[in-house]
């Protein structure tokens, strides 16, 4: 049987000489007259005021004068029997229960498990051997830390969001502001802004995915369409010649983003006076008709800043492409003359990287005025793009550019982070 | 990108210097191209599109040579005084035209190639496919005066260029491999375009020449002629091409064009020239170069430099055709100087960098996602209609629609998260559960009211697969992330199509619905082959 209740050092007083009130009862039935001045009765047992009480309660004493005298001897004293049962642990009324825990002569026993636990071995330290004492008096089983466990796997970034995160961090701390713009282009925003002539190849049905249903972009301001269709056909007041003609009709045209320059131009229309220098930079989707394997997606992301301030120049743009081909771990970067239709000079930034060898690892160039004067903008603009993707294939050390949309679970939980 | 291979041979005679392979490499490398592929004894170089004059060998060797110091400033070519005459109808779908002789060529293997390469890449690239610019080349003593551009019936007849066959213009257009890539140019017209000889026709621009005046071995002179539909295209690409044949020592006979009353002479190789200050070109590099250094660098990229009126008056080459601005000039200069002669440097400029507000919002999102155990997915916005619609239950709506998709499974742009991660539950099911994964990405949905007629929104969507998931789990999780998120919220029971009846809702913020939530209807976990429950929600949180 478990036993649920204990007795206090009070109650076991009780258990052993009586409760103060059979010990009063008792001493005054033993009197001839059956009472018992105060002073005496008070002299005659210890807890006096407490067997007083209760034998005056119960009624079998009152007081007469200065004598105490007995009112009637009880026969049973329930209370004392209850005092046995607990301590033998047999049943008592719970309302006797009661009475004794009020009287804080029991108490209820709380580790009635982890008694039994003594000098035992456990394997689990639980939160009642914790809190009784108990551990300190059990043994805990050692054991085999060579054993095989469970995986767990923690909700995590994608691993290309890491490197993201990581080229963010940098450009932030570089000064350059974030900016977004549409996923769905007009060919104007896309291509004309940037001084792309209207025939150029890379704006044809192998280079840029076209919207389907034939709807047109709006314009909304036309006096910059104009500028930029000027500049197209003779120059405007760029001092270029231009490319000779311009196709409005092709420019209102939607495409998929195939150039995140597009955002760079819509940043520069918006910039005031008072907002310049300023530093920009995007990091988003493009699309581009391609073939898709281990080497090709058609949906890519492209990483481009543009610095828009007065005195910049080619040594600045320089400097910007060796700080970012930094962030990539480069051990050396060069640089080669290229090509870009909306900047003059062009450069492409070679870096060597560590197992990797030369890689090209961005293009970069100063915006020529053909681009800039259009959109309101009269100071110098650098202008670089990374193919943030392949970077993040090499940081990733993988060679499938399927794995930056990766399907496969098992490669995302095992795969460990970005440092 | 052109990429050209050039017989490595050829190219260091035309040099006319002995350059080891790393040599090579670096002087090509300095030149705005690149060394994609090299043997013993070729190299393939990708080219940029701006500088057409550097697409044959011949032009590329003067390049180098020029930058290498053997022969600088610009390079002058004689151009003899006409003797051919042409007469020209007006043809308006194609009537720009020029025309050169080029006397004492010696056909060799290398010149064949180099003629062959020269006219394919530039009727490619400048010549839009033939449709802008179409180049014919012919043996000139095979042709007979007079000489007319005129357009005749389709049912005239030629031999064309290596068959033996007469046929009809028309019938070129269907039979001739030549005649089925570029007859659409040509397309709806009623008679067609050709050059003709005292014998006939002698060339069908822009489709074919004759095989009567094919160049031979034997041939010694050569007769060029383009026709296009851009004066100034027309006009350069022959002195790129004249200039090329020079470049082996071929002289250069000018031809008279007469439209009409009113004649020109074809080509014209003097060069043009552009002012630029000293200041300008310092300003724009950054650097501190003297008048003299920059006429150094100018000459070795084939300019001849005087001065006027305290400006650089740089005369540009007649096979430049890539020079529209000062700008253009000074990055040749940069060039000439040496890229790798630079030294890099950050400007001062402080500026405050922050991130887009969008952005910075999905970055809370996912750290909360990633809180709760969540693994985050990277999806293409690429979809299809059987993916978005279908598998989900749902009617097929208005997307935006890609009209040359090159892939089935990618023909319009997602308008919901929730596909593309069911598509991901779908293909690990061997892998264990629980699965909880999330995507904050764009989705994008057509919108009139906007600039190009569609909308980019932030969405985030997140699936909860495991035994045990239900409508409780799914509501809790939502519950948490706005009130993290300190975004109020009601909720309407909706049934949605893709969830189980009566275990969807609808999230309300503002009166405006944001997103929703349920348990994942059993037809479209079949849909997607995934065996295991799945709850899921969607928010939109451009509206947040």
């Amino acid at each position: 049987m478990v036993k649920n209740y204990e007795l206090t050092p009070e109650g076991r007083d009780y258990l052993k000489n009586g409760l103060p009130e059979k010990q009063l009862v008792d001493i005054l039935n033993k009197q001839p007259m059956k009472s018992l001045p105060f002073d005496e009765a008070k002299k005659s047992i210890s807890n006096f005021y407490i067997g007083l009480q209760w034998a005056l309660k119960n009624k079998w004493a009152k007081s007469f004068g200065k004598d105490l005298v007995l009112a009637k001897y009880p026969e049973k004293i329930p209370e004392q029997k209850a005092l046995e049962e607990v301590d033998k642990g047999g049943d008592v009324e719970q309302k006797l229960i009661d009475v004794l825990l009020q009287r804080k002569l029991i108490k209820k026993i709380v580790t009635s498990e982890a008694d039994k636990l003594v000098g035992k071995e456990v394997t689990t330290l639980t939160p009642q051997l914790l809190k009784s004492g108990l551990w300190k008096q059990v043994k805990f089983q050692k054991y085999d830390v060579s054993v095989p466990v469970s995986k767990v796997y923690p909700g995590k970034l994608h691993p290309y969001r890491q490197v993201i995160e990581e080229v963010k961090e940098k450009l932030i701390g570089l000064g350059f502001v974030e900016a977004k713009g549409p996923l769905v282009e007009s060919y104007f925003w896309n291509d004309d802004a940037l001084f792309m002539p209207s025939d150029h190849p890379a704006r044809g049905i192998h280079d840029v995915f076209m919207v389907k249903g034939g709807r047109q972009a709006k314009v909304l301001d036309e006096n910059l369409w104009k500028r930029v269709g000027e500049t197209h056909t003779n120059g405007w007041k760029t001092g270029s010649s231009g490319w000779g003609n311009w196709n409005f009709d092709l420019a209102r045209k939607l495409v998929l983003r195939s150039q995140t320059t597009a955002v760079s131009a819509r940043t520069l229309v918006k910039l005031k006076k008072e907002d310049i220098p300023h530093k920009m930079f995007v990091i988003d989707k493009n699309f581009r008709p391609d073939v898709i394997d281990a080497k090709h997606f058609i949906e890519f992301d492209q990483c481009e800043g543009i610095v828009a301030g007065e005195g910049l120049n080619f040594r600045h743009l320089l400097g910007y492409l060796k700080e970012i081909a930094n962030t990539f771990g480069a051990e050396k970067v060069r640089f080669k003359p290229s090509y870009f239709p909306f900047t003059e000079p062009s450069v492409e930034g070679v870096a060597l990287i560590k197992d990797m060898g030369w890689v090209e690892f961005g293009g970069a160039g100063i915006f020529r005025p053909e681009v800039t004067h259009p959109l309101g903008v009269d100071v110098p603009v650098l202008a670089w793009g990374l193919g943030i993707g392949r970077l993040a294939m090499i940081k990733l050390g993988i060679s499938d550019i399927r794995y930056l949309y990766s399907d496969n679970l098992d490669w995302l939980r095992n795969k460990e982070v970005v440092r | 990108m052109p990429t050209i291979t050039y017989g490595k041979k050829d190219l260091l005679n035309l040099i006319g210097k002995k350059l080891s392979d790393e040599q090579l490499e670096e002087v090509i490398h300095s030149m705005k191209t690149n060394v994609e592929e090299e043997n013993e004894n070729e190299i393939t170089i990708e080219l940029t599109p701006d500088r057409p004059d550097l697409f044959g060998i011949e032009g590329l060797a003067r390049a180098i040579k020029q930058y290498l110091g053997l022969q600088t400033g610009l390079k002058k070519f004689a151009v003899n005084s006409p003797k051919l005459h042409v007469k020209a109808s007006y043809l308006p779908y194609r009537p720009h035209l020029a025309a050169a002789v080029v006397r004492n060529v010696s056909v060799t293997d290398a010149f064949i190639k180099s003629l062959m390469n020269i006219q394919d890449i530039l009727t490619d690239t400048v010549g839009r496919k033939r449709k802008k610019v179409a180049i014919g080349i012919h043996d000139f003593d095979k042709i007979i005066p007079n000489i007319n551009y005129i357009e005749v019936d389709p049912t005239e007849k030629i031999v064309p260029l290596d068959t033996n066959e007469e046929m009809t213009l028309a019938e070129i257009l269907d039979k001739i491999p030549k005649g089925k890539d570029y007859g659409h140019i040509l397309a709806g017209l009623k008679k067609f375009p050709v050059w003709t000889d005292a014998k006939g026709i002698f060339s069908f621009p822009p489709i074919i020449n004759s095989d009567r005046t094919r160049v031979t071995e034997k041939t010694k002179n050569l007769l060029v002629e383009l026709t296009g539909i851009d004066k100034e295209t027309v006009l350069q690409t022959l002195n790129i091409i004249v200039t090329n044949f020079a470049e082996r020592g071929c002289s250069i006979e000018a031809v008279k064009i007469f439209h009409g009353d009113k004649s020109e002479v074809t080509p014209n190789l003097n060069p043009t020239f552009m002012d630029v200050g000293t200041d300008e070109i310092n300003k724009l590099i950054g650097l501190d170069l003297k008048k003299s250094d920059i006429i150094d660098s100018l000459n070795r990229m084939g300019y001849d430099v005087t001065e006027n009126k305290g400006l650089l008056r740089v005369f540009i080459p007649a096979y430049r055709t890539d020079i529209l601005h000062g700008v253009d000039v000074i990055e040749d200069v940069a060039i000439g100087y040496g890229f790798n002669n630079f030294v890099p440097q950050l400007p001062h400029i402080a500026t405050v960098g922050k991130l887009h507000p969008a952005e910075k919002l999905s970055a809370k999102v996912r750290q909360l996602l990633i809180g709760y155990g969540f693994q985050e997915i990277i999806n293409p916005v690429l979809s299809n209609s059987t993916d978005q619609f279908e598998k989900m239950n749902w009617k097929k709506e208005n997307v935006i629609e890609i009209e040359n998709p090159v892939s089935q499974e990618y023909t319009c742009l997602r308008i919901c998260l929730k596909p593309g991660l069911l598509k991901i539950l779908g293909k690990n099911t061997h892998v264990s559960y629980p699965q909880n994964i999330f995507e904050v990405g764009d989705v994008v949905w057509p919108d009139e009211n906007e600039e190009t007629m569609s909308k980019s929104i932030r969405s985030i969507a997140g699936l909860m697969c495991h035994s045990k998931t239900s409508f409780t789990d799914v509501k809790s999780l939502v519950d948490s992330l706005l009130k993290n998120l300190n975004i109020g919220y009601k909720l309407e029971s909706h049934d949605l199509e893709e969830m189980i009846s009566g275990r969807s809702a609808k999230i309300l913020a503002n009166g405006k619905y944001i997103g929703n939530f349920g348990e994942i209807n059993p037809t479209v976990l079949n849909n997607w082959g995934i065996e295991i429950p799945c709850s899921a929600f969607e928010i939109d949180l451009e509206v947040l």
